[in-house]
């Protein structure tokens, strides 16, 4: 913890006020590398482990066991290619999709409203605590096989699993951010006559925004994570998490590494759409409840 | 009176719910629904089961057995965690270096994997406490990282100016600060590490809670199936309670976090 770290807070000295001019000339003075250190590396240590991984079988000799469970980057990316090109995987890719949209929909028009309940009423909220705690603890996984045999093997047991795992955080993000509503808007838009429903539309939705994007973020995770367990578990006998499972048991494993890497980038992608919903819907908001 | 109702009153409401919720779903089964054994199961069964299992030291063996790899894996999680989080937070190069890589295998589903864990590792502990690390990992790094960043540079002047040595820095700046994030860490590994141990079991096992919940399952044993599910339950909010309740008794100025 010594001089280096660059990104610890440290208190400016008062001295330094003065002088903000020197400071912003440094600041055009940096160079090209000071400027773009930070990307530059981690690009770089990315691109450092896939070369890495690539010239493992050229520099060490696998033992012919080792050979049968190994892949290289290049041939993830032209398995990756094909699947593409040749339209194998959409049928996969589309029944996983679908699986997805439905459960994250439903887990959305569930969890907002019962969000709000527990969050206005003390009652609800007491009443449905510990339910919601135990299942919020408890890896959804656990349900699967109850769940084929309640649902069956096809779409709908993904899409409960799915369901599942979302609805905890958003019902957790939409409570929490309904109780950190301000209660003297609230008072203030009641007292010009605002009905209850209209008190939720003007002030606790607006302010539990934040919370709700927060869990939405949680929640693409979780049903991401619900479809390959779903999946990979007899939940349904086709879908990515399928074609993954039946490669691996062929040792087919750049096909493996080839769905890993479609969930990795639909959930980075994902992932970054919620991000920038987010700011746009917080635009109007201070800059210090904007970042929660 | 009046006084002590409304201070217990969550966790008498909260009570009162859960007790309501099983004899509702004992009364519905037994007198207006009738009870199909293939698709439901009763309360008064699944205790009953429970009780035979218990006594019979099936559920403690099958207790021990899922522990095992979860203690291997989630030990090495934490140190391993730890330490590149700290190696990250005190180095600012490194911390650039591993960022996108560790965030981009974070954010995904790291699950799908198992297969190819289990093949490679075999279906032994090895495999599962692998598995185990390998999800458990990432809250621990970026949680250490976090807790790094966040040192207060000034409290560390602070020390020094007032003649404390590099140990008094460690352990009256450093450990106090970093922990809460550590621990904070370690409620959201807990969880992974349950998946983990469900998705080592139902792919390959012969005892563990996993495998008895899968197997329960395929005998359509609901009953007993859904006692192991109680058991799972049980443990896993005995964890993560268990941990937010250190929390806050040990750091009660970041509650909430």
């Amino acid at each position: 913890m010594n001089d280096t770290t660059s990104t610890a807070v440290s208190p400016v000295p008062a001295s330094a006020a003065p002088v903000r001019d020197e400071g912003l000339g440094e600041i055009t003075r940096r160079t090209f590398w000071e400027a773009n250190e930070r990307h530059a590396l981690g690009i770089g240590f990315i691109v450092f482990v896939l070369l890495l991984w690539e010239v493992i079988p050229h520099i060490l000799t696998l033992s012919r066991g080792m050979d049968l469970f190994f892949t290289t980057p290049t041939q993830v990316a032209m398995t990756l290619y094909n699947m593409f090109a040749s339209g194998e995987i959409w049928p996969a890719f589309k029944f996983s999709a679908v699986a997805f949209s439905v459960g994250l929909g439903l887990s959305i028009v569930a969890a907002l409203p019962l969000g709000v309940i527990i969050g206005r009423s003390h009652t609800m909220n007491a009443m449905l605590d510990p339910f919601i705690t135990a299942f919020n603890a408890t890896p959804r996984l656990v349900f699967l096989p109850i769940i084929l045999v309640w649902f069956g093997i096809g779409m709908w047991s993904v899409v409960v699993v799915v369901f599942i795992g979302a609805v905890f955080p958003l019902l957790i993000n939409t409570y929490a951010g309904v109780r950190n509503a301000d209660r003297l808007l609230i008072n203030v838009v009641r007292s010009f006559g605002a009905s209850e429903w209209q008190i939720n539309k003007l002030v606790i939705l607006p302010n539990s925004m934040p919370f709700i994007i927060a869990g939405l973020r949680l929640a693409i995770g979780r049903a991401i994570l619900g479809i390959v367990v779903a999946e990979f578990f007899g939940g349904s006998s086709e879908g990515i998490g399928v074609m993954m499972n039946d490669a691996a048991g062929k040792f087919q494993v750049d096909i493996v590494f080839a769905g890993l890497v479609i969930f990795m980038a639909l959930s980075l992608v994902m992932v970054g759409g919620v991000k920038v919903l987010e700011a746009r819907l917080s635009r109007w908001r201070p800059e210090n409840v904007k970042s929660f | 009176m009046n006084d002590f109702v409304y201070k217990w009153r969550n966790p008498i409401f909260g009570s009162v719910s859960v007790v309501l919720f099983f004899l509702g779903w004992e009364a519905l089964l037994t007198w207006a629904i009738p009870l199909n054994p293939f698709i439901m199961s009763k309360p008064s069964l699944i205790f009953e089961g429970l009780w035979l299992e218990m006594q019979s030291g099936q559920l403690w063996s099958d207790l021990l057995i899922s522990g095992q790899p979860f203690i291997f894996g989630f030990g090495a999680a934490i140190v391993v965690g730890i330490f590149v989080g700290t190696m990250m937070g005190w180095r600012a190069r490194v911390g650039y270096a591993l960022d996108p890589l560790l965030t981009a295998l974070y954010a995904s589903p790291l699950v799908a994997i198992a297969p190819l864990v289990i093949i490679f590792f075999g279906v032994g502990v090895s495999g599962k406490a692998i598995l185990i690390f390998v999800l458990c990992v990432f809250p621990f790094v970026f949680n250490t990282y976090a807790g790094v960043k966040s040192v207060d540079r000034l409290l560390v002047n602070v020390v020094r100016s007032l003649g404390g040595n590099e140990r008094d820095i460690y352990l009256k700046v450093i450990v106090p600060s970093v922990l809460p994030f550590i621990i904070a860490g370690a409620r959201y590994a807990i969880g992974r590490a349950l998946v983990g141990i469900l998705v080592g079991e139902f792919f390959a096992a012969t005892a563990g809670i996993g495998y008895r919940i899968a197997w329960f399952s395929d005998m359509f044993e609901l009953s007993r199936m859904f006692g192991y599910i109680l058991v799972m339950m049980v443990v896993a909010v005995l964890f993560t309670e268990g941990i937010r309740w250190a929390e806050r008794a040990a750091f009660p100025w970041r509650v909430g976090m």
